[in-house]
Formats: structure tokens, C-alpha cells, sequence
């Protein structure tokens, strides 16, 4: 061992290592002093419609009509029963190519050996599609960092809610998408006849700008997913359980109360409610997307609003009063295992689990109903529900392709887009008969397990691009049902006020909306008070929700005038 | 490196025998002389500058406004502008505070946990017991945070095993998992479970590296056990503790990410906020960008240097020899 040393703290060595360090300091300070500003980060706004440049629309006409007719985006119309599947595209093309599209996955994910596969290649007319498939939980986050260093295969499929974790999303699109422009422009209906039957705002919403503040650099960068209306998300209440309870189904948030204080038993382990985190503002007025509406002149934030309190008071009331499941702040539950259980009886979800529901409990045998609740509202105002504004997701393709891989992959793309009863939407969505489904007594195709694994799998080629029309399908009884719960609602729809605008809001903006969502889960699970709110509001404004405004204010002018 | 500085033998000169001590070998003499060793090195030296001196070379994007889809060279740079903007954020901080917090806790609890565990692995004679216990103290270490926070859910929490079992006696649900008071002893108990078995290893090689004759000789002294470990056993692995204890100050503000950011809406934001999911949140979810967390990843580097050559320096005036031999 050394001994202690008895030498000064500045030795020699350390001088020198000193002296370097402040020798390099000095050689950068000249570097530093002719700097400038951060000007990344501010914020952008994109016109999405009025162009000149994009597909011709052409009607592509259907095969079959539907038997319930809605008044669509909203209220889509729908199938209750199955049609004889008919080809959708008569000259099937001659292609060789192999595509890696990098996609979300939720579950496992299926095996590429699977014949689905290979049948959907040679249906499409010889393309291969290879799906690489990344976590969907995390996803949106690490397709940052897959996109910035440009491995992400041939191309990737985002949903439209993943671009807010992106810094500059327009950056990236024109630095590593394929400008789709020049290919797509004009009318390709004889190529592509059902791209060109994808409604004008869909691929509208697909143009980015090389340049933000010149509408004129303005080009084609995705291939647009479906375009859904009405209300993306619901939530669920087992029926069977209400009235196993003598319950009747809630029509306002006062009756919800009552009837979640009836049904919740905390001691013996059941609870009203899962997670209300997302969607139940809607039920107090307060406004979906970012937040903004616009109220006596200017825009104004939901946390600036009187009825943001009623919401936090509606959820921290529902905890003190152990109507929640009291792990949900874990961040570890099952929601959808736990509400087919009859633990908790309210489930928040994607209205995909009405189907979900009815196709899991079928198969395991363990049975219950549900249903989605109404336009609900507070204090006996006018309800309000968020629906969906735009196209569900995009599929980019690399910008390295040549010409020829961009119109082979459109040439799949148009494939994808055929709508129900068509040949290809059967063997996308369902796979083939014998093998992955069989039809029902009433026609209709039943998955069979591995039909359930490998074809219904959230994200395939099925979301690879949009159908010319989006129907509801399903179990007869669900369509039916769904039919008139989105005409139930419809009148209710919110108005965007952004219509016609993709706006991306400024970092600050972004980080202030996280604070604020932390804070909120403080005071819905009782780690702060109500009282607490005016600050939180007050540091939000400090942080980035002026900044916000400002920006969004800017966008809005610029598209009302 | 005193391989290199040894003395050439003396020259004779006639008559008078004069003694030529050559100092420095030349540089060609050297590469001829060590070629197999520096060869040796070569593997390392190209994961080191593939690994690490690369990516720290790019640090200097803390200094620009750097976009990856811009040539390196078009980046402005703004200076420190992004060392204001994380100094001035007001919940860098409480982010700071938060991580010396556990780092410290981490320290004063888990370090000595390790080592108390490798000397009762060391004193366990009985093979099957050892083997037992090295397996039930080691392997949650491969555990992710992901199933170490379920299972303590599980077990802890709210609806979980205990609370269960409460409720059949007629008591309340347990509020462990989802109390920010009591979340450091929540941490505690999970660095302990996942990380302390793994400590207790090098703690192991370290304590099998004293010579057997020393307790034999003790104990025919008539030394006790307690006083055998009180003055071989620590002695003999003091040099290994310094040594760790330095290079795990140096890491003090690497707190981790995972466990924090999967607790956070359990306990809140305010309580589990470190400064790695400040930066996640700031410059992953708030869209700041590579160079915010750069800046902010570059500031902790620099606090880390900073401590290891404090620590090292006390511990070479408290006589140890640190992380390297004074010479």
C-alpha cells in the first residue's frame, strides 16, 4: 500500500492535467462566443388539404353495398352479414421484390414461415413484405432513433398518435421519406385503382413540407392508412354484471357515480373502474387533441378551464371513495384480463375490445356482455364526444428506394387497400379459409388458433395502407350495436377547430403538457390536493403553455383568417 | 509501465569501469521489445475507441443545435445555451437532489449489504448450503425492473398478497407500492433483492485471495471468530472496498432509469424523478432534442470525474491505493 501523501493538492501532474483542461476551455471559448440560438424545437404548422398535386380521386366502386348505411366519417355504415367475396383487382401484377417494413406489434409476434405469408405474396402478385416487428409500447419513442440513423428497412408504418413523441416530425419526413410526389400525382387510377379511390383528404394529410414556412415545397411523403371517424375509444361496462347488480346503464356522470358506488366492493375485490386517465375529460366538456378551444375570442387550454377541476374532482373522488382498483397507479394491471373477470366493471379502451371482448370470452368460454357508454356529461351540460380527424396511420417508404421498388410497393399497397368483400380483404383480414378461419353457421369467418395468432394480430398488412371505405364488421350483433351507438353519439361529435392544419406544438409546450400530466395522476391518487391546481396552471403557463398558445394561436389565425 | 525503466548492465571501458545507466529505451527498441503485449492490448483498445471514445467525441453536439438530418458541419452552435436551458429548467433540481438521494441511500445501504452478504457466504462451510444461497441471493439480479416492480405488486401492493392476507384478518390494504413517503425503503428493498447478491461476488473473489494460513495461525492464537474478521477478513478486502467505493462514487448520479421511471405513476412524478428520466421526459417525450440530453448526459460525466478524483485523491492520503498505484 502507498503510503499517505504529505505533497501539496496541486501537484504536478495535476497541474498539467489542469492546464489541459483550461487549455482546451480557452482554444473553445472563441468557438462558443460566435454562437447563436437554439431555433430548433418551435414548432410547426402544415396545411393539409388544397393541393394541386395529389391523386385524382376516382370512386372505386364496391362490390356490395352495405346493409346498414350511416352517414360516415362518424357514423360509418356497416355489414351484418357476410358477402360473397369478389376480386378487386382483375390484372394482377407481375412483381418480384422484397420489401422490410418495420411495424408496430402488440403480442406476440407470428412467424414469418406461416403460410398467411406466402399467400398474401402471391395473391398481391409476387411481392414479399417482410414485417419487422418492434414493441408497440414503445414504438413511437425508439422510431425516433431508428429513423435518425436511417434503419428502419424499406420503410415503416406509424400511427398517427406516435408523431408526438418525434422532435420535429417534419424534419424527419423530408430527410428520410421517399418523396412520393412525382409517382402518385395526377390521376393513377389505371395503375392503382383503389389508391385512387382512398379519399382526397386522406392523402391530403399525407403532404409534409420541405420547407415550413413555404407552402410551396409542400409534397406526398406517406401512403395514407384508413380514415375513421367517430369515436375511437369508449368506455366499456359489462352489462351482464349491471344488471346481475339491478343497475341500469349510466346516462349522466351523476348516475355513473351512483352506479360505481353500487358495484364496487372494494373489500371483496371488485371495483368500478380501471383507468379514466384519457377520454373522460370529453365527459366534462373539455376538448380532445392538445387541448386547445377556442372560447370568447381567443384559445384556450383545458387546464384553464373551470370544468378541468370538475374532472380532477370527478377522479379524485372516485379513488377516496375506493372505486378504482386501488393498483392502478402501478402501472402493472391487465385491464381487459380484469374486466373480463368482472373485477373491474368499467373498462377504458380502444373500441376495437367491443369485438375483442366478445371474440376472447367466445373463446375461452367464460361469457359476459358489454356495451359502451353514451355521450355522458356533467352538471347537465351538452355532452361532448372526441371522435377521430384524420387517417389512423401512415406507411413511409425509405427514401433510398429507387423509382421501380416505390411503384412495385404501391402496387401492394393498392392490394391492401381493397375493402370488405373483396377476395384480398378476406385473405388480409382473415387469412385462409381451412387453415386460419372457417365460416360460421351464419358465413361469417371464425378464426380458428392460429388464425387468432398469427392473422388478427393488430398491425399486418392489413394496416399497411387505408381501404377505400372503412366499414363496421364483425359479429352481426356488435355491428348492430356499434351502428347505432355512433348515431347515438354523432351529434355530439367535437368540431376540430384545426380542420384542414396538422399543428405540431413547440417543445416547451410538449414538456409543460407532461408536468401537467404528472400532476394530475398527484391529484387523482391523492398525492396533492384540488387546491393545488391554480399553480400547477400558473407553471404551466410558465414553462411552455404561453409558448403553446402562442403557437397554436398563430396556426389557428392562419386558417380562419 | 517499470518494465521499461530498467537499468542497462554497466559497460566496461578499459581500465576504468564507468557505469551507464540508460534511462529511456527508444521507441523502436520498445515496440520490438513489447510487440506481444501491445498486441495483446489491441482487442481492447478497438472496443474502447469504437465504444467509447467515438461516442464521446460526440459530446460536442451539447455545444449545437445538432439535427441528425443536417451534415455534421452545417449544425450552428449555440454555447452553453443548452446548459442554461437544463440549469434554468425548474425541475432539474429537484431531478439533481432526487438522484444523490438514492445514490447516497444506494451507497450507505446496499454497499455494506453486499459486503456483509459475501461475509456470511465466505463462512458458510457446507457446499450445498452455499450453493443455495449464492443462487437465491444472485440470480434476481437477471432480472428485469420490469418483473422486479410486478412482483413486488404483487406480493406489496394494494391488491397484492399481503393485502389479501390483511383483509382476511379484518385489516386495510397495504399502501406500500403507491406511498411516496415510504419509497426509498421501497427502493432499498429492491436494489437489495436485484443488485446486492451481485455486489456480494467481487466481495467473494476478493475474500478468497487471503492466505488460510492467517485464520489458522489467529485461531490457534485463541483469536474469535468475530476477531478474525475483524482483523484479517476486512483488512484483506479493504483495498477491493476502496477501490469500489470509488468507482461507484464516480457512477453516483447513474441512478438508473428503469426502476424510477415504472414506479412513477405509483408514487408520482416529484418522488421518482432522477435525473435520467428528466432527460427521457425532456428530451425523449418533450421532444428537446439529442443535444438537451447530451448536455444533460455530459454534465453528470463531468460531476462524475470530479468526485472519483476526489475520492481517489482522499483515499491515496488516507494511504489505500485507490484505483490506481501511486507510484
Amino acid at each position: 500500500m502507498a503510503t499517505p501523501s504529505d505533497r501539496s493538492p496541486l501537484r504536478r501532474r495535476s497541474l498539467f492535467k489542469v492546464a489541459g483542461l483550461g487549455a482546451a476551455g480557452a482554444a473553445g471559448l472563441p468557438l462558443i462566443a460566435a454562437c447563436g440560438d437554439i431555433e430548433s424545437g418551435g414548432g410547426t404548422s402544415q396545411a393539409t388539404d388544397g393541393f394541386d398535386f395529389l391523386p385524382t380521386y376516382k370512386e372505386w366502386p364496391l362490390p356490395v353495398e352495405p346493409d346498414l348505411v350511416g352517414e360516415p366519417p362518424n357514423h360509418p355504415s356497416g355489414f351484418t352479414t357476410y358477402p360473397d367475396p369478389v376480386p378487386a383487382i382483375e390484372a394482377v401484377p407481375s412483381n418480384s421484390g422484397t420489401f422490410e417494413i418495420t411495424v408496430p406489434m402488440w403480442g406476440e409476434a407470428p412467424s414469418s414461415d406461416d403460410p398467411y405469408f406466402a399467400a398474401i405474396a402471391e395473391a398481391s402478385g409476387g411481392t414479399t413484405v417482410n414485417l419487422r416487428q418492434a414493441d408497440g409500447n414503445t414504438f413511437a419513442e425508439t422510431s425516433v432513433q431508428w429513423l435518425n440513423a436511417n434503419e428502419f428497412g424499406d420503410g415503416i408504418m406509424l400511427f398517427s398518435w406516435m408523431l408526438f413523441a418525434h422532435p420535429n416530425f417534419q424534419e424527419t419526413v423530408v430527410n428520410s421519406f421517399y418523396d412520393l410526389t412525382d409517382i402518385v400525382k395526377g390521376d393513377i387510377s389505371e395503375r392503382w385503382p383503389l389508391l385512387a379511390g382512398l379519399p382526397t383528404a386522406s392523402w391530403g394529410q399525407s403532404v409534409w413540407s420541405k420547407d415550413p414556412a413555404d407552402p410551396e415545397t409542400a409534397r406526398v411523403f406517406g401512403i395514407p392508412g384508413s380514415f375513421s371517424g367517430g369515436p375511437g375509444n369508449a368506455m366499456f361496462a359489462r352489462t351482464d354484471l349491471l344488471e346481475a347488480a339491478g343497475q341500469a346503464m349510466p346516462t349522466t356522470v351523476e348516475e355513473l357515480l351512483d352506479v360505481a358506488r353500487a358495484v364496487s366492493d372494494d373489500a371483496n375485490g371488485r371495483w368500478a373502474f380501471g383507468g379514466t386517465d384519457y377520454l373522460t375529460p370529453q365527459w366534462f366538456g373539455l376538448a380532445g387533441g392538445d387541448g386547445w378551444a377556442y372560447i370568447d375570442g381567443k384559445l384556450v387550454h383545458n387546464c384553464e378551464r373551470p370544468e378541468y377541476t370538475e374532472w380532477l374532482e370527478f377522479r379524485r373522488t372516485i379513488w377516496d371513495e375506493k372505486l378504482v382498483h386501488p393498483d392502478l397507479p402501478s402501472g402493472t394491471l391487465d385491464g381487459q384480463a380484469l374486466h373480463k373477470a368482472g373485477t373491474i366493471v368499467f373498462q377504458l379502451d380502444g373500441i376495437s375490445w367491443w369485438q375483442g371482448f366478445i371474440d376472447q370470452t367466445t373463446a375461452e368460454g367464460t361469457g359476459g356482455t358489454i356495451a359502451p357508454l353514451g355521450a355522458l356529461s356533467a352538471k347537465g351540460r351538452e355532452p361532448l364526444v372526441h371522435v377521430n380527424t384524420g387517417v389512423d396511420s401512415w406507411t413511409f417508404l425509405n427514401k433510398d428506394l429507387s423509382k421501380e421498388q416505390v411503384e412495385e410497393f404501391l402496387d401492394f399497397a393498392n392490394f391492401c387497400s381493397a375493402p370488405y368483400g373483396t377476395t384480398e380483404y378476406e385473405l388480409i383480414n382473415y387469412g385462409i379459409e381451412g387453415t386460419h378461419f372457417t365460416y360460421g353457421a351464419d358465413g361469417t369467418p371464425v378464426f380458428n388458433e392460429l388464425g387468432t395468432s398469427v392473422v388478427q394480430a393488430p398491425v399486418n398488412h392489413k394496416t399497411m395502407s387505408g381501404h377505400v371505405q372503412q366499414f363496421l364488421t364483425g359479429t352481426p350483433e356488435m355491428v348492430q350495436a356499434r351502428f347505432e351507438y355512433n348515431a347515438s353519439v354523432k351529434d355530439f361529435a367535437e368540431v376540430n377547430i384545426f380542420e384542414g392544419m396538422r399543428v405540431e406544438g413547440p417543445a416547451d409546450f410538449k414538456s409543460a403538457g407532461q408536468v401537467l400530466i404528472d400532476q394530475q395522476n398527484d391529484i387523482a391518487f391523492g398525492r396533492a390536493d384540488l387546491s393545488a391546481i391554480p399553480e400547477m396552471v400558473e407553471t404551466w403557463k410558465a414553462n411552455g403553455g404561453e409558448t403553446g398558445r402562442e403557437h397554436y394561436t398563430a396556426a389557428y389565425d392562419k386558417l380562419h383568417g | 509501465m517499470a518494465a521499461l525503466q530498467t537499468s542497462a548492465p554497466p559497460a566496461p571501458s578499459g581500465g576504468r569501469e564507468r557505469v551507464r545507466i540508460r534511462n529511456k529505451r527508444t521507441v523502436a527498441q520498445r515496440l520490438r521489445h513489447d510487440w506481444p503485449l501491445l498486441l495483446l492490448t489491441l482487442p481492447a483498445l478497438a472496443q474502447l475507441a469504437v465504444f467509447f471514445y467515438w461516442p464521446s467525441a460526440w459530446n460536442i453536439i451539447a455545444f449545437m443545435d445538432y439535427s441528425p438530418h443536417r451534415p455534421f458541419w452545417e449544425n450552428p452552435f449555440v454555447g452553453f445555451a443548452w446548459f442554461e436551458r437544463l440549469f434554468a429548467n425548474p425541475y432539474f433540481l429537484p431531478a439533481l437532489l432526487n438522484t444523490l438521494k438514492y445514490a447516497f441511500a444506494n451507497l450507505l445501504f446496499l454497499f455494506p449489504l453486499s459486503i456483509v452478504l459475501a461475509l456470511v457466504m465466505h463462512s458458510v462451510i457446507s457446499t450445498k448450503v452455499r450453493s443455495l444461497f449464492q443462487s437465491v441471493v444472485y440470480l434476481p439480479y437477471f432480472f428485469s425492473w420490469v418483473l422486479v416492480v410486478t412482483v413486488f405488486v404483487q406480493v406489496l401492493g394494494s391488491d397484492g398478497l399481503v393485502s389479501n392476507w390483511l383483509l382476511g384478518f379484518g385489516g386495510d390494504r397495504m399502501t406500500f407500492t403507491s406511498d411516496p413517503d415510504s419509497f426509498l425503503f421501497l427502493a432499498w428493498l429492491q436494489w437489495a433483492w436485484k443488485d446486492a447478491g451481485w455486489g456480494m461476488i467481487i466481495f467473494l473473489a476478493a475474500l478468497a485471495s487471503i492466505n488460510p494460513s492467517l485464520y489458522e495461525a489467529a485461531a490457534v492464537d485463541g483469536a474469535s471468530r468475530w476477531r478474525r474478521m475483524w482483523h484479517i477478513t476486512l483488512p484483506g478486502i479493504r483495498p477491493v472496498i476502496v477501490l469500489l467505493l470509488i468507482l461507484h462514487i464516480g457512477g453516483i448520479l447513474n441512478v438508473g432509469f428503469e426502476q424510477y421511471q415504472l414506479q412513477r405513476n405509483a408514487v408520482g412524478f416529484q418522488t421518482t424523478e432522477v435525473l435520467d428520466t428528466f432527460v427521457y421526459y425532456r428530451s425523449v417525450i418533450g421532444t428537446d432534442g439529442p443535444s438537451f440530453g447530451t448536455a444533460a448526459g455530459l454534465f453528470k460525466g463531468v460531476i462524475g470525474l470530479i468526485l472519483v478524483l476526489v475520492a481517489n485523491n482522499v483515499a491515496h492520503r488516507l494511504g489505500e491505493q485507490g484505483i490506481y498505484q501511486k507510484s
